[in-house]
């Protein structure tokens, strides 16, 4: 069954692009922390260990290396590329996820906080992200990894035009 | 007392203290310090150590009852409500009139004995979760409570009208229990809970009696046919008796009335609660029936109210009803969107499909199973389960529904327990569009509506994919035409 692509229209900004290179950090810190596993496992198990053992000799370092290639070579630029989001005129729209999709719409009238918070790794790469929280604990927006500049003015623009459209707010 | 200036602190009865003596509220804090003290001095010497030792905490707990009432004040002053306790380590709380939610009035048993209340103030404070959230004046007689929540009450609503019309404010019932619905008991899951809760309970004395207390049942044979049967008959008895008296202590002379702008709930046989939700905060409703109450046509009603601590309990609207009393009631306060739509044929298939996904994995490994060692038992409960999803998945789609009206809309789902959530327009605080691999493929997506109360979200599942951004602005307002392409 051939059904439209999308359901409701997708957010226009990207990320910034920065976040690929923080994604890449990621991917290599885990992936030698993984390796570092790997290898000790080799290390410690004695190479004439009973029926699972030299199976998972091989196993842990083959998963270790595909693992390492997925998380910095290729989930980075597909986090990039899922990830939307947008301002308009009374609302605020983002889009996560690859598999499972999920557009969030908050309306800037029902706003209760803006967070702006901005991590250690995040700081190298002068990013930060966003929360925007409302009265309902499932309809909270997240941005990740703007512009620091772009995220605090993002940030200050909604908290001023929440204040002035602001109804009862639940 | 009525001469005092108005923010004067006043105390609570000190009746509470015997009350409180004979509960052990505030000794049962030293149980964990003193088990221990008591086991290393030993429990051995007799009858007087016994006599003494429960003389004992019965002083202690008399002491701190008496030191904890004698620290306790409270004051409801013209702009906040300030309640001072604490023995050593003073603490003041202060809760602005405006932060205040409700004020609940409760009544144990030992409490009514005495004419006295314990009156909970819901301030909704946010950032703290849980008991924090309330102060509790526990122990002042029943009229002073009364004067305490409309006090309370009428401080915060503005400037209180013209004083006929807050003399004598509009009353209105809403509903009222009818003890035959208590029959309905033994269909509600959590009713048959409570029998079982205290069988268990009962095995647990049962264990620790002295042996030789506990009859002598090594003779008999316990596997006779006929005792068998005849207890299993008793126990489906006791338990259809257990939840009819269990709801029965929970739901006596339940009755909503509606007085001025709020919705005032009174229940209870040993312990009568007052509940006072405030009509303006409420987003709408849900009615929910389980499988068992849906063959007596039985259902619950409850109001999704906007900051509103326990909401599970508080919330209750009807705890046990006929369906049609319950949408009588739900419509008075949620205007009717309608008629329930169903959703498309795609998600039909999807309800199937997710029902036996699981056991034709089973039945998969039960074939494997067959193939490589004979075990033929996994297949056959595979292909047992198989066909008992079949019904399960079209039962569970049968149950999806959304509707939009003029002012409202409403969805449901679940099978186990069917839920309706009807929503206000002005609910909505925000929307989720949801849509995994499968949906894509099937053209169907899951829209959320996310609400400030109740449990934060209501979904309705696998929505035919176009139709959503035309749901999400029906049901919310314009600025969901976000969704929307941009037209071209």
């Amino acid at each position: 069954m051939t059904a439209a692509p999308s359901p409701v229209r997708t957010p226009a900004w990207p990320l910034s692009r920065s976040a690929i290179g923080l994604w890449v950090t990621e991917g290599v810190i885990s992936s030698v922390l993984l390796g570092i596993a790997a290898i000790l496992l080799a290390v410690f198990v004695p190479s004439e260990a009973p029926a699972p053992f030299p199976l998972l000799r091989w196993l842990v370092p083959t998963a270790a290396v595909a693992y390492a290639v997925l998380a910095i070579g290729v989930r980075p630029w597909v986090r990039y590329r899922v990830h939307r989001w947008e301002v308009t005129g009374d609302a605020v729209y983002t889009l996560t996820g690859w598999l499972t999709r999920t557009w969030t719409l908050v309306p800037i009238a029902r706003i209760q906080t803006v967070d702006v918070t901005r991590g250690v790794l995040q700081q190298l790469f002068g990013l930060a992200s966003v929360a925007v929280l409302t009265a309902s604990s499932q309809g909270t927006v997240r941005v990740p990894h703007l512009e620091v500049d772009v995220a605090h003015r993002f940030a200050d623009d909604l908290a001023h035009r929440a204040e002035q459209v602001r109804d009862q707010a639940t | 007392m009525s001469l005092l200036p108005e923010a004067a602190h006043r105390r609570t009865s000190p009746l509470i203290v015997g009350v409180h003596t004979v509960t052990f509220r505030q000794a049962r804090q030293f149980v964990p310090i003193l088990l221990p003290i008591g086991a290393a001095a030993g429990f051995d010497g007799g009858t007087t150590a016994v006599v003494l030792l429960v003389v004992g905490i019965t002083l202690l707990s008399l002491v701190t009852a008496g030191l904890t009432w004698w620290r306790f004040s409270y004051a409801d002053g013209p702009s906040a409500v300030v309640v001072t306790q604490g023995l050593l380590a003073r603490s003041v709380r202060t809760v602005p009139n405006d932060r205040i939610r409700g004020v609940e009035i409760e009544a144990p048993a030992l409490h009514r004995l005495l004419g006295l209340v314990r009156v909970r103030v819901d301030a909704a404070a946010g950032a703290v979760a849980g008991a924090e959230e309330e102060l509790v004046i526990d122990g002042v007689s029943r009229a002073e409570g009364d004067r305490l929540r409309i006090a309370v009450l009428t401080h915060r609503s503005a400037p209180p009208p013209a004083d006929g019309a807050a003399a004598a404010p509009v009353e209105e019932e809403f509903a009222r229990f009818d003890n035959r619905w208590l029959l309905y008991a033994p269909l509600v899951g959590t009713y048959l809970a409570v029998p079982l809760a205290a069988v268990g309970a009962l095995f647990r004395l049962a264990d620790e009696l002295p042996a030789r207390f506990q009859p002598d049942l090594d003779g008999t044979d316990l596997f006779d046919g006929r005792l068998l049967w005849g207890a299993g008959a008793a126990a489906l008895v006791l338990l259809v008796l257990g939840s009819v008296v269990g709801a029965a202590v929970v739901n006596w002379g339940f009755s909503l009335v509606r007085r001025g702008g709020s919705l005032i709930a009174v229940r209870g046989l040993i312990t009568r609660r007052h509940t006072e939700l405030e009509i303006d905060r409420i987003r709408g409703c849900t009615v929910a029936e389980g499988a068992g109450m849906r063959l007596a046509g039985a259902t619950r009603v409850s109001a999704l109210v906007t900051g509103l601590g326990d909401a599970a309990r508080r919330g209750q609207l009807l705890p046990l009803g006929p369906r049609a009393q319950a949408w009588t009631l739900a419509r008075r306060l949620v205007a009717d969107p309608g008629p329930l739509l169903p959703h498309p044929p795609a998600a039909r298939r999807r309800r199937v499909m997710r029902a036996v996904s699981g056991s034709l994995a089973v039945t998969a490994a039960g074939l494997v199973a067959t193939a490589l060692a004979g075990w033929w038992e996994l297949l056959v409960a595979g292909v047992v389960l198989t066909v008992l999803g079949v019904p399960l998945g079209l039962a569970r789609y049968a149950s999806l529904g959304h509707a939009v009206g003029p002012d409202s809309f409403a969805v449901r789902s679940g099978w186990l327990v069917r839920e309706e959530a009807v929503l206000q327009r002005r609910a909505v605080v925000g929307w989720r569009v949801r849509q995994s691999f499968f949906q894509r493929r099937a053209g169907l997506a899951t829209v959320v509506a996310c609400v400030g109360a109740g449990n934060g979200g209501y979904a309705a599942l696998d929505l035919a994919a176009d139709e959503v951004p035309a749901f999400a602005v029906a049901a919310s307002g314009p600025w969901a035409a976000t969704l929307s392409r941009p037209a071209r």
